[in-house]
């Protein structure tokens, strides 16, 4: 089994996890406000995305026409509505709109909970933002490497197709994709549910004040998956660009051309030199990328072509349509948004700083 | 300055592959999606003899080579093809396009060069003072906000509560504000596609000069330019401001900064002839790489507002499955995004010579 085998990359990871690269992100993580912050912000939206069916207050998509439209809490307000009179005429009436502890994050125009849908919209963004970075990473990084290890023809020919697929947006490529190939969505059924584990939990608490707990939730999540392969395949050129600088640096040193000169053969030298030395950029790259892939997902789901509807970007694109009448439709997905993008960058930023690889901060947002 | 040229050379024949590329690409697209473009033009219930006669007249049958040959012959000639419903030619509708989308892209530039250079030289001189905790913050935030949602609450807040600009919409162009004043002469058409290929010549004052209208029109149009150029142009100021601050606090801690130092030149003099300038050639670089996610944001800031650009085209194309208008749109996004990074390249190189070689 060779080492380029994607099997063998985490414990090729570990080799680079050395004492010292483990004391130094431990170092670099005490000392930084940011670090922890980021690390704080990221454990919260993976437990948000892990936990969902026990976390959410309701069942995101269960709708209530009573109370549609419901304000955050601590965002009550009054406002003055017109209402025919009893002598055939029309009379002011100040009507006083409130806030409820049941939906703290307010309600959207269906009545559904916004709190239950930011916390399922977790799942979507991480799920899509995290297998998207693997499968950029594991098209780009053999690409890289062997594009920078060879050089000559075989290089100019991998940079110049890597080059045409950068002179398309990856927004504009990824709706074209998404657009054409058609949105496969594939409904899996949520393990915390169909076990009953979630009923189970939620059964139990008992809450203060007469506010209820719901055990019903969705039995089945449904996966974007053309959005996760579009995006994956959109996001493979600054991984083979960030592998083949490396890769271009690493083969020149000494100990390359001592293991060629001991009989290695490219492979070995590649699996066994190459990419170890490689390793710090591109786990760097891929935190910056699992950012861009978050904003990039929610950019299609806002634009409706992702077929996710239990996503931030879609309903950010629901709020707009109740832009004059209710805000936090749109506001409370978006500040998830920002505040997981926030949490990724940080997290990028200190292992940037503690691991110190020299990488430029590339690979676009939206 | 020979090198310059044949750097610029060579540049130009790797833009021309790209190009090659984008538009095999492009061409490619239509042959791995799924649906037959026969399906899109012909009635749901035309015959076998229609559809027959419909794929002969657009070679559709054709072997894959001639018909790829014929649409590169075709393209070289500025023929893009017509649109499947409206049966009009896409090469007009794509370019009449181009100048909204390029209005906003400029005016976003323009936002993000004129706020993010001072913000990252003040940051970097003035480290760890309110300044620079302020424009980190800012730029942190910049970098993590999805466009299309600081749009969403711009408007929400400078439209609907404050009423202070509008929500939507273009009514009128940055050329029309100007055809006030300026407008093209009775003997022909400004742009030909013969040598010369501009004629300023045929651009004369208007008469009488409406100024009052010029004005009125130039206020319409910035009004209805802000909150796009706002929205777009956020996450390059946070990504300059990054970039610039690093890039002068390391120019700042470097060896002849500290000599020009010694040698007693004014501090404004090092920080703005010595330090700046260095820092910015690598900014140029990083700034070329991202012009894809400008056009791409563009694409969806145009969406949010409204906006009557290349993006909205591209979105209702794909969405009626036009392959026309699609494939005319990315051949013009992609050539646009080469065209320009040539552009990048060039300035670059006349910037730090040293990449020529």
């Amino acid at each position: 089994m060779s080492r380029l085998d994607p099997r063998r990359w985490p414990s090729a990871l570990a080799d680079r996890l050395s004492p010292r690269t483990v004391r130094n992100l431990r170092s670099e993580f005490r000392s930084s406000g940011l670090a922890k912050l980021g690390v704080a912000l990221v454990t919260a939206a993976v437990l948000m995305a892990v936990f969902a069916p026990i976390i959410a207050p309701w069942n995101p998509t269960a709708q209530d026409r009573d109370s549609a439209q419901e304000p955050p809490l601590g965002f009550g307000y009054t406002e003055t509505q017109v209402k025919p009179g009893e002598d055939g005429g029309v009379v002011n009436e100040t009507v006083r709109v409130n806030a409820s502890v049941a939906h703290p994050l307010g309600t959207d125009g269906l009545g559904r909970d916004m709190a239950s849908r930011v916390v399922y919209g977790a799942r979507t963004s991480l799920i899509v933002g995290i297998s998207g970075t693997l499968l950029a990473m594991l098209v780009g990084v053999p690409v890289g490497l062997i594009s920078g290890y060879y050089k000559g023809r075989l290089d100019d020919a991998l940079m110049r197709t890597a080059d045409v697929s950068l002179a398309f947006p990856s927004l504009v490529l990824a709706i074209a994709l998404v657009g054409l190939f058609g949105q496969a969505a594939v409904s899996v059924p949520d393990p915390l549910v169909v076990t009953g584990v979630a009923a189970a939990i939620r059964g139990a608490v008992s809450l203060p004040g007469g506010l209820t707990y719901p055990t019903g939730m969705p039995e089945t999540f449904t996966l974007p998956g053309t959005v996760i392969l579009v995006v994956g395949i959109v996001n493979w050129v600054w991984f083979a660009r960030v592998a083949r600088g490396e890769a271009l640096g690493v083969s020149e040193e000494a100990y390359v051309t001592a293991s060629r000169a001991l009989g290695g053969s490219d492979r070995h030298v590649i699996a066994r030199h190459v990419l170890p030395n490689s390793t710090t950029p591109i786990l760097v790259l891929a935190t910056i990328q699992v950012a861009a892939i978050i904003l990039l997902e929610s950019a299609l789901s806002f634009l409706a072509f992702s077929g996710a509807t239990l996503s931030w970007g879609f309903d950010i694109a629901q709020g707009r349509q109740y832009q004059t009448t209710a805000w936090w439709i749109a506001a409370m997905p978006g500040l998830a948004i920002v505040l997981t993008v926030i949490g990724v960058n940080l997290v990028g930023d200190w292992l940037r700083d503690a691991l110190d690889p020299d990488i430029e901060g590339e690979g676009g947002g939206v | 300055m020979a090198s310059f040229g044949r750097f610029l050379a060579r540049r130009t024949a790797q833009g021309l592959f790209v190009i090659f590329g984008v538009v095999t690409v492009v061409f490619a697209l239509r042959y791995v999606t799924p649906g037959s473009p026969v399906d899109f033009i012909a009635p749901l219930d035309a015959s076998q003899a229609t559809r027959r006669r419909i794929a002969d007249a657009r070679g559709l049958d054709d072997p894959l080579w001639l018909q790829y040959v014929t649409y590169i012959g075709d393209l070289l000639q500025g023929e893009m093809g017509y649109s499947y419903r409206s049966r009009t030619a896409v090469a007009p509708r794509v370019f009449a396009k181009l100048p909204a989308t390029l209005e906003l892209a400029v005016a976003a530039t323009v936002v993000a060069v004129a706020l993010s250079i001072p913000l990252g030289v003040v940051s970097a001189t003035r480290r760890h003072a309110l300044p620079d905790k302020a424009a980190t913050l800012f730029s942190l935030l910049g970098i993590s906000t999805p466009n299309f949602w600081l749009g969403v609450m711009l408007v929400i807040i400078f439209a609907v509560q404050f009423d202070v600009f509008p929500t939507s919409a273009r009514p009128v162009g940055f050329l029309e504000t100007l055809g006030n004043l300026l407008v093209v002469a009775a003997d022909g058409p400004m742009i030909s596609t013969s040598w010369p290929l501009v004629h300023l010549d045929r651009l004369v004052l208007a008469a009488p000069l409406d100024a009052a209208g010029f004005l009125a029109d130039g206020r319409t149009w910035v009004a209805h330019l802000f909150l796009p150029a706002v929205t777009l142009g956020t996450y390059f100021t946070a990504l300059i401001t990054r970039l610039t601050r690093s890039g002068m606090l390391e120019q700042l801690g470097s060896g002849y900064i500290r000599a020009a130092r010694a040698k007693g030149l004014p501090e404004a003099l090092v920080r703005y002839r010595h330090a700046l300038r260095n820092t910015l050639i690598p900014v140029i670089t990083v700034v070329g790489l991202q012009l894809g996610t400008l056009i791409g944001g563009a694409v969806i800031t145009e969406a949010v507002f409204s906006w009557p650009g290349l993006g909205t085209l591209v979105i209702d194309a794909i969405n009626n499955r036009e392959w026309p208008l699609i494939q005319g749109c990315l051949v013009v996004i992609g050539t646009g995004f080469v065209v320009v990074n040539i552009a990048v390249d060039a300035l670059y190189a006349r910037l730090n010579p040293q990449v020529m070689e």
